[in-house]
């Protein structure tokens, strides 16, 4: 209780920014087994080398968070088979065996990374000092990410669009739909097993932050990278609108 | 992906006037076998959507020529056009002018609330390629047609009419003041705004015009036998009004209707809106979703004025700024529109066609 005096407004405050820490690292960790899975489907040796420097680097912003977690004394749980998270591993592993590169490039680096870059900067801009800056460095590594990809998923489309527009579709609702289940107002599959005690949404104005917010923000980025990709307007809008809310 | 890579000849830029509309569309695109969203769950992604391409539309002149389009929806929240949210929907139609550039349309209009951003400063504009029009000169075009279709209905002299024109210092306001200064017996102006209600005032009474301007609109509408009604009627009450007052709603959204304090004695009809006679699709057709016109082939004066100018393949910055609007570019994109089967829409309201109006022309 010292640690918590010390650091944190409120009782409440202490047990949303818990949960806050706890899905941030529980996600990186996803990201990191996710990239070392994703290196196993390249067949070029630096894009292989770079997964796991991907790799790497999710492991490092659990870290990086882990050992603020430690510092300030938060209440972590780290849960990669919550009900949510495991579901997403899953989605992204039955592509990873079938060494669909531009599919986990697609679910980790365009959807999950516009989830982490959006709701890193919404959580960014109300934690203070050291958290503060920690979240809003690994949101920017993460958009580094993003750039990356698109790049990558853009020449892609260009080989056959409406082959590639049909695959992403598919992905869209395999990943997207986990997703949108999380963080909708409320969890639509029940508990995500990583929050402690109810869901984190019904708290987050503890820390100036609302779940509808955060979401509108992270589905808007997800629409933006969609359409730097090349997807057509009229296509993202139709699957956005068919996502569960 | 052909979108982004043929040429496009124009992008009509807007914004949804309610959640009905919203609503109806989003539900409608959703998969049959998935539930319909309440409201409220719209409303909670609807407004931060980026801009994007929803529509193609393809149009057909009575020339036989042919001109295709896209529609960029900005998802500017219908709760949110007062100017308290400015800065954020500026931003929206920005971006929704860049997404158009990138289309490569040739030219964007820029309906309804978004053309504020094209009545201000241009400078950050000047660097792209793709020309725009706010709409407002044929907009303008057919709310004045439309007054003058009525007076002749009705058996009214324009000449010997006063005039009330609500929102007079807008674009479209000064527009229609300008047209009608020699055209009718006095012109009674409002806007909330006094400083530039009293230079409007001052500048045509130097004119030799017959003005009464006021911010208040109490004192204005018992004078009126015409109202053309081109603010948003948020924050308007009429009552007072002459027994057959002619009441042109040509603000956004049009719902003028249910600021009528007496509703009895009034023609009332929805202004600014044109007709397409030869040829209006929408690919995918999310007409029955966006389109609640009591006629086919209706469509907004600005969204027209794009599709006019593409016609013509006059792809140039036709209505920008504000108080640029002169009576002769009015006559001539209206004789444009004409040329091209695109005419003054029938008159109607919320309850439909106004049958004695459109039984009469």
């Amino acid at each position: 209780m010292e640690t918590l005096t010390n650091n944190f407004k409120s009782i409440e405050e202490f047990q949303v920014i818990s949960d806050v820490f706890s899905q941030a690292i529980t996600g990186e960790l996803i990201g990191m087994s996710n990239f070392a899975s994703l290196s196993g489907t390249i067949e070029d040796p630096f894009e292989k080398m770079e997964a796991i420097e991907h790799a790497n680097g999710e492991r490092q912003h659990a870290e990086g968070f882990m050992a603020y977690a430690k510092k300030t004394g938060l209440n972590i749980n780290i849960n990669l088979n919550g009900s949510y998270w495991g579901r997403i591993r899953d989605v992204f592993l039955s592509y990873a065996n079938k060494n669909d590169f531009i599919a986990c490039l697609m679910i980790q680096e365009v959807m999950l990374e516009a989830f982490a870059v959006s709701m890193y900067t919404d959580v960014g801009r109300v934690l203070e000092d050291e958290a503060q800056k920690l979240f809003l460095s690994i949101a920017e590594e993460e958009k580094e990410h993003m750039d990356h990809s698109t790049e990558i998923l853009r020449s892609e489309l260009k080989k056959n669009p409406d082959d590639f527009i049909r695959k992403i579709e598919i992905i869209h609702y395999e990943c997207m739909t986990i997703l949108s289940e999380f963080s909708a107002r409320t969890d639509l599959s029940g508990h995500c097993g990583v929050c402690h005690g109810d869901c984190m949404k019904n708290s987050l104005h503890h820390i100036g932050l609302d779940v509808v917010t955060m979401r509108g923000n992270a589905l808007a980025l997800y629409a933006e990278a969609l359409d730097n990709i090349g997807i057509p307007g009229e296509k993202s809008v139709l699957w956005i609108a068919n996502l569960p809310a | 992906m052909d979108s982004k890579s043929t040429s496009l000849d124009f992008a009509i830029i807007g914004h949804q006037e309610s959640w009905q509309s919203i609503t109806s569309f989003i539900n409608g695109i959703r998969n049959a076998s998935i539930e319909p969203l309440p409201v409220d769950k719209i409303k909670d992604v609807f407004g931060f959507m980026p801009p994007r391409d929803l529509f193609k539309i393809t149009l057909k002149s009575k020339t036989g020529n042919e001109v295709n389009g896209v529609f960029i929806e900005t998802f500017i929240d219908p709760d949110k056009l007062s100017a308290r949210y400015l800065k954020t929907n500026i931003s929206k139609v920005k971006k929704a002018i860049s997404l158009a550039s990138k289309l490569n349309a040739k030219l964007a209009t820029l309906g309804g609330f978004t053309s504020i951003v094209l009545e201000g400063s241009r400078n950050e504009f000047k660097d792209i390629s793709i020309k725009l029009t706010t709409g407002n000169t044929l907009t303008a075009g057919f709310i004045l047609k439309g007054i003058e279709h009525a007076c002749v209905q009705y058996d009214i002299r324009l000449e010997e009419s006063n005039v009330l024109i609500i929102g007079a210092t807008g674009d479209i306001g000064l527009a229609c003041t300008h047209y009608l200064k020699q055209k009718v017996s006095t012109l009674l102006l409002n806007a909330r705004n006094q400083r530039r209600l009293e230079t409007l005032a001052t500048s045509l009474r130097n004119e030799g015009v017959n003005v009464f301007c006021d911010t208040n609109l109490e004192s204005l509408v018992p004078k009126a036998d015409i109202i053309i009604a081109v603010a948003s009627s948020k924050d308007i009450l009429i009552g007072n009004t002459k027994n057959n007052v002619i009441i042109c709603d040509a603000g956004y959204p049009k719902n003028l209707e249910n600021r009528l304090l007496k509703k009895e004695d009034i023609i009332l009809f929805h202004g600014g809106m044109g007709i397409i006679n030869y040829g209006y699709t929408f690919s995918p057709n999310y007409k029955p979703f966006f389109y609640n016109y009591p006629v086919d082939n209706v469509a907004h004066g600005c969204v027209l004025e794009a599709v006019i100018l593409a016609f013509e393949k006059k792809y140039e910055n036709y209505s920008v700024g504000k108080g640029n609007i002169t009576p002769e570019a009015i006559s001539n994109i209206y004789q444009w529109a004409l040329k091209h089967g695109v005419e003054l829409a029938p008159f109607y309201n919320s309850k439909g066609l106004c049958k004695l109006f459109n039984t009469k022309v």
